[in-house]
């Protein structure tokens, strides 16, 4: 481990450019003053008992931006992620629990679009995305994004529209926030993971294994959706396809506390075919709603 | 009579403004928020910013203690690289992250620490559940706000 200052550049970290020798000296005379108590006064244990952390010492998960897992993706080689786009328009549902984890999964449809590098299909899911938003009271907090996603995608400023999109996402789910919608904050980014795990699953089938299956590798993220589900409303939880998607999770969750090289073909299939059934629900409203 | 109740007023609308105003200066702790506390943390992450990292919108924050810790879980991937960057708004702070796997294992790559700033790179070997230790190591307030982002790249 190396303790370091921060790299230099502009802002709260002035640069000094300095020759080694003089740096060397220098830091071993500040060292010699007591002039760097930050240094010493932080230690930080090589091993610590995290069973010492109560659950209220503990904050709860912040669930991973699409684009962290397409940020890895991006290094595994070249998918075929034209293979992965879902076909046609959703129809948005009644359902406002349906409507929430729809816009999570089209907004990593997006993400998907773009790793297609499909500006047309790029710009339909833009307009999804504000459909959608709209029909949960959030549109205004999406609609400069829509803009801007039609604005990159005709530039075809990709790196540009993937920010477009996880700006959607944090948005949409601020603006909930900010309505006390606490709940369908949490199923907007779970159909987010939902609809990213299908194509991550689908994508490691295809030929991407050993470090696709790693990513897999998420234990505390789908423990806490289930939690999540847990301490939602009566109705909410009673809601059929949430039901569904609460049964996928607890069937998924033993698979992923394996380590990644733990976890087999078979059992990457079973994920991939439990959330494109459950992502299939959330499309096409099959129990239902 | 009624002068002298509205002058005894008057003053007492001053004792509370003079009250008021003192409270201001002498308790940064009345001004010190989170929300504070997280534009100096985005100011921490700027340079990332600048280096290719994202920086996430969501972050963690809150108040502790002076040696007061807490636990921050965060799913990480192995492949990306993350720097984690805390800060409080506490003038004469001063506070420290580090990163933990899910066996208690220090796995920070480097970290730096400067007054009310301080950060942690880590690049996961493996897939997985991270927590990041915070700590308020000296602070002049019984409670110090403070606040954490992220990158990724």
């Amino acid at each position: 481990m190396l303790h370091c200052e921060p790299p230099l550049g502009e802002g709260i970290f002035p640069r000094f450019p300095m020759k080694p020798i003089f740096c060397l000296t220098a830091a071993a005379s500040l060292l010699c003053w007591g002039l760097l108590p930050s240094l010493r006064a932080d230690n930080p244990p090589q091993k610590i008992a995290l069973t010492d952390f109560p659950a209220a010492a503990v904050d709860e998960v912040v669930v991973p931006v699409p684009s962290e897992i397409f940020a890895v993706l991006d290094k595994l080689g070249n998918p075929n992620w034209k293979g992965q786009l879902r076909d046609g328009k959703v129809r948005t549902p009644e359902d406002r629990a349906r409507t929430a984890l729809l816009l999570g999964n089209v907004i990593a449809q997006g993400f998907v679009a773009v790793e297609a590098e499909d500006d047309e299909r790029v710009k339909e899911l833009g307009r999804q995305v504000l459909t959608l938003a709209e029909a949960i009271n959030v549109r205004k907090s999406v609609i400069a994004r829509s803009k801007s996603i039609t604005d990159k995608a005709d530039q075809r400023d990709w790196k540009g529209v993937r920010a477009e999109f996880d700006g959607a996402l944090q948005d949409v789910r601020g603006a909930m926030q900010e309505l006390n919608d606490q709940d369908l904050s949490q199923l907007v980014s779970l159909g987010g993971w939902l609809r990213g795990t299908e194509v991550l699953t689908s994508i490691v089938q295809g030929g991407f294994a050993k470090d696709g299956t790693e990513l897999l590798h998420q234990p505390e993220l789908v423990s806490y959706f289930d939690r999540c589900i847990g301490s939602m409303g009566k109705r909410l939880r009673k809601n059929p396809l949430i039901v569904s998607v609460r049964e996928v999770l607890r069937k998924i969750e033993p698979i992923v506390n394996e380590s990644g090289d733990k976890i087999t073909p078979a059992q990457v299939r079973a994920i991939h075919d439990l959330t494109h059934g459950v992502n299939q629900q959330i499309v096409e409203g099959s129990n239902g709603n | 009579m009624n002068t002298r109740r509205s002058d005894r007023a008057l003053l007492r609308f001053m004792q509370y403004v003079v009250i008021a105003l003192a409270l201001d200066v002498c308790s940064p702790r009345l001004r010190a928020t989170v929300d504070d506390a997280l534009s100096f943390a985005y100011e921490a992450a700027l340079p990332y910013y600048k280096q290719g990292f994202s920086i996430r919108k969501d972050a963690w924050g809150g108040d502790l203690g002076v040696k007061e810790k807490k636990a921050v879980s965060s799913q990480l991937f192995k492949g990306n690289d993350y720097w984690f960057l805390m800060a409080t708004d506490v003038k004469g702070a001063s506070l420290s992250v580090h990163i933990y796997d899910d066996k208690g294992n220090l796995v920070d790559a480097e970290s730096w620490q400067k007054g009310r700033f301080a950060g942690v790179r880590v690049s996961p070997k493996a897939t997985g559940t991270f927590f990041a230790i915070v700590q308020i190591l000296k602070s002049p307030e019984d409670r110090t706000p403070w606040a954490l982002v992220y990158g990724y790249k």
